[in-house]
């Protein structure tokens, strides 16, 4: 049976390459025509193997040898064997292991591996190609891991399609989920001016500071109160240092950092002024900006200065952190983002988002989007890892006051005294937003919280939990951020972060970079000992393995430009058809003109009136 | 027998014969060696070669005329044809040859069975060692117990007439040890204490020896002068007559120096110092001393065994005139600073002077006239010698009164003695004190002439003193000094003092200023209590008030401007779209232009559309909209309030400079009116541009060359480049490969642990405490060695040697 159905492939293959000869001795004489361009062949094919699906692949010489390989190898094995082996194939008793899903491959790679034509030694050869095929199991058992992820994302579920989620408030969402997770809406009242609220890093404490000097860190599941002190002097931000026993607070004047009891371990008197903090996890740097535009890096580590420039932006309007690269995005009143490292006292990057004083900056997780809204009542979607145009533009209602992207990559978006939350906002253009939580105080700051579906909201009078259903990862990497995490792990944790400490030069727009080879340098050196007598310089493939990802490519653009001009110019039609319809009705009046005679022609429009 | 004896006399005369003859034909013939005796052995090089087949082609030929003996030349030829020759025997080398080449092989096939195993063992991730793994597995039951076995009654039976020998364990443990457990810690102990307390001396040894300290090191050479005395007076005490040795060979050093050339000034040093003796004062210092050494060193000690009148001419008569003479250097002998290397002598020479002291003394018949000569020469030495040797003096004189507590009866002599000896050692230190008296006092007048005479000055001048040798000297030079001061520290000084006149001037001025503010302000807030409106005193005042007023007025213009401005209303969903039919409109001509430009700009096309969200309107905007109904409220659009036309303008100015920054310019070489007509308006011809114009290349694009309101800065981290890789590492000769294999993690926070375990495990594992063995040929039956099939490396290994 199987004989003839072999014969049957091959056949049409034969003829492709027939009609690819023909045409290429065609295009010799005519235009080049391209495999889609063919009718008359490939009809007659069709006609003559109907029972066959005929794919027209273009034939190369290495297809043809590659099919004369496996024919050849069929045929031996046929020989050898006779028809028992694909059989035997068929009948493994015990397949192995379950294949894997090749997306999941494809989120866990590495890139592009060894191909081992770089390496002339073949002892050398042979050992690399050995990791490599460990590194392929890595990745794969990498993947097959992925199944001790049993938590599943949170999700709103209504039972009539048509309504939106939006109209679901807290207390519909507190009435439909259990005890426990209805804990997590609640309300705190104080006094003391507005509130700034950020999370620890694995999610389980909180910190609140007020315009008025009330500083105080919680765990906020239990609401065990750490400490509540007031500092009597004005908080402009806080921030949670490597662990929950350690708070910033920039105050009036200076830097200060208290432990979990409301003990002050220091004053940074090299800072002052400070407006707006971020720390760096895994750089252990604390950056912050101050009322001049001062940016400073402070190494909490080792208690030295980083890195300290003058962002000549004047005072800053929004500052955040990229987690992907560690670099602070700061906005300042001229619409302008700007991007900053500590080694480097000019802005790695510039991106006009807005034309007027930008109002907040947020940051996805991974690092691909960049989310900034201006006084001009807009929010944009930037690509911040390749720097590109915006992705959206919204237009809203009221100039935003902060944004906040979850771990999920849901962005809020808090207005006057709403906080909006909006899903998938990146990728897609949505018109609606998923929940809208409106509240009676003025919103001052927010941020989701990690591992959890809560988002804190720093109000003018307080602070307020809400519930944002699949906001959070629902899985955490407990050798990452552990939200359950004893005290001894904690100091094991703490250790361990210190060792692996990335050093501060290390912050570039590229993360990878470090495990770039230095090109340029290496060519002259390359070059110097070229010009020494006597010695022979080894023969080097420069390629790199990167291609410079950033740059964008034109022919995509040319396609972008191409659709974007057909839309316009059809839109132009439908215009100036309008248009023309309103002239049409217009023209016959005018049509009918007899100069200065006209006075005396009726107007039926003008009688009318 | 005879004939044989006979044909053996023929051939040795026919041999004779053949010889002579031979002989005759002068030419070398190569005689065939004959065989004298037979022999087992025969030598290759001794056998003709000369084929016996063309004899038996003769014999045959002989034979076949003969119809007889046809049959028997038949059978000869036909063996000669059946028979098979043996072949010569190749020759040695090239036996050798062969040998070697078949050699070759065997042992290279031999050998190169363990080819697959060394390519495998050094391509292996990981080698355990040792290579042979004991066996583990737990034998059966029946196995093990089959081996042991009970003892035959024979067995039991000898053993009962011949025991086997107790092996006296108990003996060999009881060994006689010398000490016991305690003895012994003891006395590790007392031995690490003896070699730390060594080291200890050995590093404090060390230590000082590396000491460089004149102080330190005098210091220490007086202790042990002190201590070397001590033990000689002990000696002298205990055993006189190694004393007198100890003197003798005093004596002898004595004899030595007074030989050699040593602290003399005929030396090439002493000559150059000499020379620069009239100018540089520590030379002349220097010079003093040396003579001073040589001259200690030489001189005689006074024995007591020595006629008296020796003693008189060596006694050295002060010549004060000459002593005091400050350029006179020999005369030099009062000097602070002893030698160093006479030191020990020194004290010798003073100790044996006491010693000559009591000696008379002890004897007792002593004259006044001798006494007189003894404590003239004493004075003299006192009032020569330096400070410190007046302490050493004093030392002997207590040594004198040790022994005068012996002999009470010459108490009053020995008192004059004393207050002899201490008269002139008051008087020279009145003298010198008078002298200090009198520098001072002059120096006092001479600031009361200068008036600013610097404190560094004095200092100087006080430390110029304590480095000379005499208060005599002092004067003189610090005068040169001061005039040196005056001479180029003056100007300094000069300079120094007009600055700080002007200094204090302006100092003044502004204290006064001060002075007066403070009146000022005094006399301000009594005239503020009493007038408020007055003018004068609220200047500073009125100007922060002026300033604030100022802002809050600039804000009030802004204020206005919002009300003036606009008048568009926030653009509902009906203006949306009338905005796209409008923007639409607008753009009408732009794609007809497009297409000429060739740079692609972005912002120009890939515009995305903002998108009216369906967000929250807020209550303030609510509360206006309820407003409108009733009166007219102006609207602001808060977008086109703070909106700068110029922001997008300017940041696109700064896009541009940032490109232009590293752009090379062209060269231009061109030379106006160079051949043809120059001037103002005249472009040089195109063949010019083209040949005199150097145009750069083209850089690299910019990375934001493409992407609208977007700055890149391009630059070079050095920093960061520290910390990449400049060299490719050996296996690698492709960049790319070698950024492929860093790529992936192995840290256990980045991959599964398994996996992370694997890539981490060493690549060499040695068993604790096993003896590993070198490979044997059991390793070649091993599955795992004989499925490697990896001809590249194998060819590599063996190519490699």
């Amino acid at each position: 049976m199987k004989v003839p159905r072999q014969k049957n492939q091959n056949n049409p293959a034969h003829k492709n390459v027939k009609s690819e000869q023909e045409n290429t001795n065609e295009s010799q004489k005519k235009k080049v025509k391209r495999y889609f361009e063919l009718d008359k062949p490939d009809s007659k094919t069709d006609t003559k193997t109907d029972e066959v699906k005929v794919y027209n692949v273009k034939v190369t010489p290495r297809i043809l040898w590659n099919q004369k390989q496996k024919d050849q190898k069929r045929q031996f094995l046929k020989n050898e064997y006779g028809n028992t082996f694909s059989q035997r194939k068929q009948k493994k008793k015990y397949p192995g292991k379950a294949p894997i899903d090749p997306k999941r491959l494809e989120k866990h790679s590495r890139g592009e591996g060894l191909q081992g034509i770089g390496v002339r030694n073949p002892i050398h050869k042979l050992k690399l190609q050995k990791k490599e095929k460990l590194y392929q199991k890595a990745l794969e058992q990498a993947a097959r891991s992925e199944i001790l992820l049993t938590e599943d994302q949170g999700y709103v579920e209504l039972e009539d399609e048509d309504s939106n989620t939006r109209a679901i408030n807290q207390q519909i969402i507190a009435r439909n989920i259990d005890i426990a997770a209805a804990t997590k809406i609640f309300e705190l009242n104080l006094d003391f001016g507005p509130y700034r609220a950020k999370y620890s890093r694995n999610g389980r404490y909180l910190l609140l500071g007020s315009k008025k000097g009330h500083l105080a860190s919680f765990d906020w599941v239990t609401k065990k109160l750490n400490f509540e002190i007031n500092v009597m002097e004005s908080i402009h931000d806080i921030s949670w240092l490597h662990i929950e026993t350690m708070v910033a607070a920039a105050q009036k004047d200076w830097l200060y950092i208290y432990d979990n009891t409301g003990t002050e371990l220091h004053c940074v008197k090299t800072i002052s002024k400070v407006l707006k903090m971020e720390f760096l996890p895994y750089h252990f740097l604390l950056a912050s900006v101050n009322e001049y535009g001062f940016l400073s890096w402070l190494d909490i580590s080792i208690g030295e200065i980083a890195g300290e420039c003058n962002s000549r932006a004047g005072r800053p309007k929004a500052m955040t952190h990229n987690p992907y690269n560690a670099t602070l995005c700061l906005g300042d009143s001229k619409g302008v983002v700007s991007l900053w490292a500590p080694t480097v006292k000019e802005p790695l990057a510039k991106i006009l988002c807005h034309k007027t004083p930008v109002s907040a900056i947020s940051v996805d997780n991974r690092g691909l989007y960049m989310a900034t809204s201006g006084v001009d009542r807009s929010i944009k979607i930037w690509d911040i890892r390749n720097l590109d145009g915006p992705l959206q533009h919204y237009k809203v209602w009221s100039p935003p006051v902060d944004l906040d992207f979850s771990q999920k990559d849901m962005l809020a978006v808090g207005f006057n005294e709403t906080v909006e939350i909006y899903s998938n906002c990146c990728t897609q253009t949505v018109s609606k937003p998923y929940l809208r939580h409106k509240m009676a105080k003025t919103v001052n700051n927010f941020k989701f919280c990690p591992f959890e579906d809560v988002l804190g909201i720093g109000t003018d009078r307080g602070f307020t939990s809400i519930i944002v259903p699949g906001s959070g990862e629902p899985n955490f990497d407990a050798l990452e951020s552990n939200p359950f995490q004893t005290k001894k792990q904690r100091k094991e944790a703490e250790v361990k972060a210190l060792l692996e400490k990335i050093p501060a030069e290390l912050i570039t727009l590229n993360p990878f970079e470090v495990t770039e080879v230095d090109v340029p340098t290496m060519k002259d050196i390359i070059d110097s000992k070229k010009k020494l007598l006597h010695v022979k310089p080894k023969k080097v493939d420069m390629t790199p393995r990167r291609k410079n990802k950033g740059q964008t490519h034109i022919a995509r653009k040319k396609i972008i430009k191409d659709a974007a001009r057909r839309d316009h110019i059809e839109k132009l039609k439908a215009a100036s058809a309008l248009y023309e319809k309103d002239e049409q009705k217009e023209k016959p009046v005018r049509k009918q003109s007899f100069g200065v005679l006209d006075r005396f022609v009726s107007n039926p429009t003008k009688s009318k009136k | 027998m005879e004939g044989i004896d006979d044909i053996e006399h023929i051939a040795s005369d026919h041999d004779q014969l053949i010889s002579v003859i031979s002989k005759l034909d002068k030419t070398q013939h190569i005689i065939e060696p004959t065989r004298n005796e037979p022999t087992n052995i025969n030598s290759e090089f001794n056998l003709i070669k000369k084929s016996n087949k063309s004899i038996l082609k003769n014999v045959s030929n002989i034979l076949s005329d003969t119809a007889s003996h046809v049959e028997i030349t038949k059978k000869l030829l036909k063996s000669q044809e059946e028979s098979k020759v043996l072949s010569k025997p190749l020759e040695k080398p090239q036996v050798e040859r062969i040998k070697r080449a078949t050699g070759y092989l065997e042992t290279k096939k031999k050998v190169g069975r363990w080819d697959p195993i060394v390519a495998r063992s050094r391509t292996v991730d990981q080698v355990f060692f040792p290579l042979k793994k004991a066996e583990n597995r737990l034998q059966p039951t029946q196995a093990f117990i089959s081996k042991l076995k009970t003892k035959s009654e024979l067995e039991r039976e000898l053993e009962a007439v011949d025991p086997p020998d107790i092996v006296q364990e108990d003996d060999e443990e009881e060994q006689v040890y010398p000490m016991s457990y305690e003895e012994m810690v003891e006395h590790r102990q007392h031995l690490a204490k003896i070699r730390a307390q060594e080291s200890y001396r050995a590093a404090k040894a060390k230590r000082q020896s590396k000491i460089k300290s004149k102080k330190y090191h005098r210091i220490l050479k007086k202790d042990r002068l002190k201590q070397q005395l001590k033990e000689f007076e002990e000696l002298q005490k205990s055993n006189p007559e190694e004393a007198l040795k100890k003197l003798e060979a005093l004596e002898k050093s004595r004899a030595l120096e007074r030989h050699t050339l040593r602290h003399k000034n005929t030396g090439k040093w002493a000559k150059n110092k000499m020379i620069r003796a009239k100018y540089d004062k520590e030379a002349r210092q220097e010079i003093a001393e040396q003579l001073a050494v040589s001259r200690s060193l030489t001189q005689k000690t006074q024995d007591p065994d020595s006629s008296d009148d020796d003693a008189e001419d060596n006694v050295v008569i002060p010549d004060i005139a000459l002593a005091q003479d400050p350029m006179n250097p020999w005369m030099l002998k009062q000097n602070n600073k002893s030698n160093v290397d006479a030191e020990f002598d020194f004290g010798y020479k003073k100790y044996l002077k006491g010693k000559m002291f009591k000696h008379k003394e002890d004897s007792g018949s002593e004259d006044e006239a001798e006494k007189n000569n003894d404590t003239t020469k004493a004075c003299s030495d006192a009032g020569l010698n330096t400070l410190k040797n007046k302490i050493e003096k004093i030392f002997n004189n207590k040594n004198e009164s040790a022994q005068i507590d012996k002999n009470i009866e010459e108490d009053n002599s020995t008192e004059q003695n004393q207050s002899d000896l201490n008269q002139p050692i008051q008087n020279n230190s009145n003298i010198t004190k008078n002298k200090i008296v009198e520098t001072e006092q002059k120096q006092k007048e001479n600031k009361m002439k200068k008036n600013k005479e610097t404190l560094n000055n004095n200092k100087k001048s006080l430390k110029t003193k304590l480095v000379a040798t005499s208060y005599w000297t002092v004067e003189p030079v610090e005068n040169k000094d001061k005039k040196y001061t005056e001479g180029v520290g003056g100007a300094f000084d000069n300079l120094e003092r007009n600055i700080s006149k002007q200094v204090n001037m302006k100092l003044d001025i502004f204290r006064r200023k001060l002075r007066k503010l403070e009146q000022l302000t005094a006399s301000k807030s009594k005239k503020k209590s009493k007038r408020i409106g007055n003018s004068e005193s609220y200047i500073p005042e009125n100007n922060l008030e002026y300033l604030k007023l100022a802002t809050q007025n600039k804000k009030a213009i802004i204020d206005e401007q919002l009300l003036e401005t606009t008048s568009k209303t926030i653009p509902t969903e009906e203006t949306i779209s009338d905005d796209i039919m409008s923007r639409a409109m607008l753009h009408n001509k732009i794609p007809a232009e497009e297409p000429t430009n060739s740079n692609i700009d972005p912002s120009k096309f890939i515009e995305v559309k903002p998108k009216f969200l369906n967000s929250e309107i807020s209550r303030q905007e609510t509360e206006l909209d309820v407003l409108d109904d009733e009166q007219v409220v102006p609207k602001v659009n808060i977008e086109e309030v703070f909106e700068e036309d110029d922001v997008v303008a300017s940041f696109r100015q700064e896009k541009e400079d940032e490109a232009n920054k590293d752009k090379p310019e062209d060269i231009n070489l061109t030379l106006p009116g160079w051949g043809a007509w120059g001037g103002k308006g005249v472009k040089a011809p195109k063949r010019k541009r083209n040949r005199f114009i150097t145009k750069f290349a083209p850089k690299t694009p910019r990375r934001d060359e493409n992407k609208g309101d977007v700055i890149i800065k391009e630059y070079k981290d050095l920093k960061l480049d520290a910390h990449k890789v400049k060299e490719l590492p050996y296996p690698f000769n492709s960049v790319k490969e070698f950024e492929a294999s860093l790529r992936a993690p192995l840290g256990n926070t980045f991959i599964p642990e398994t996996a992370h375990r694997k890539l981490t495990r060493p690549n060499v594992v040695t068993m604790a405490g096993a003896i590993i063995e070198p490979m044997d040929e059991d390793e070649l039956l091993q599955k795992k060695n004989r499925t490697f099939k990896s001809s590249n490396v194998i060819q590599f290994i063996n190519k490699d040697g």
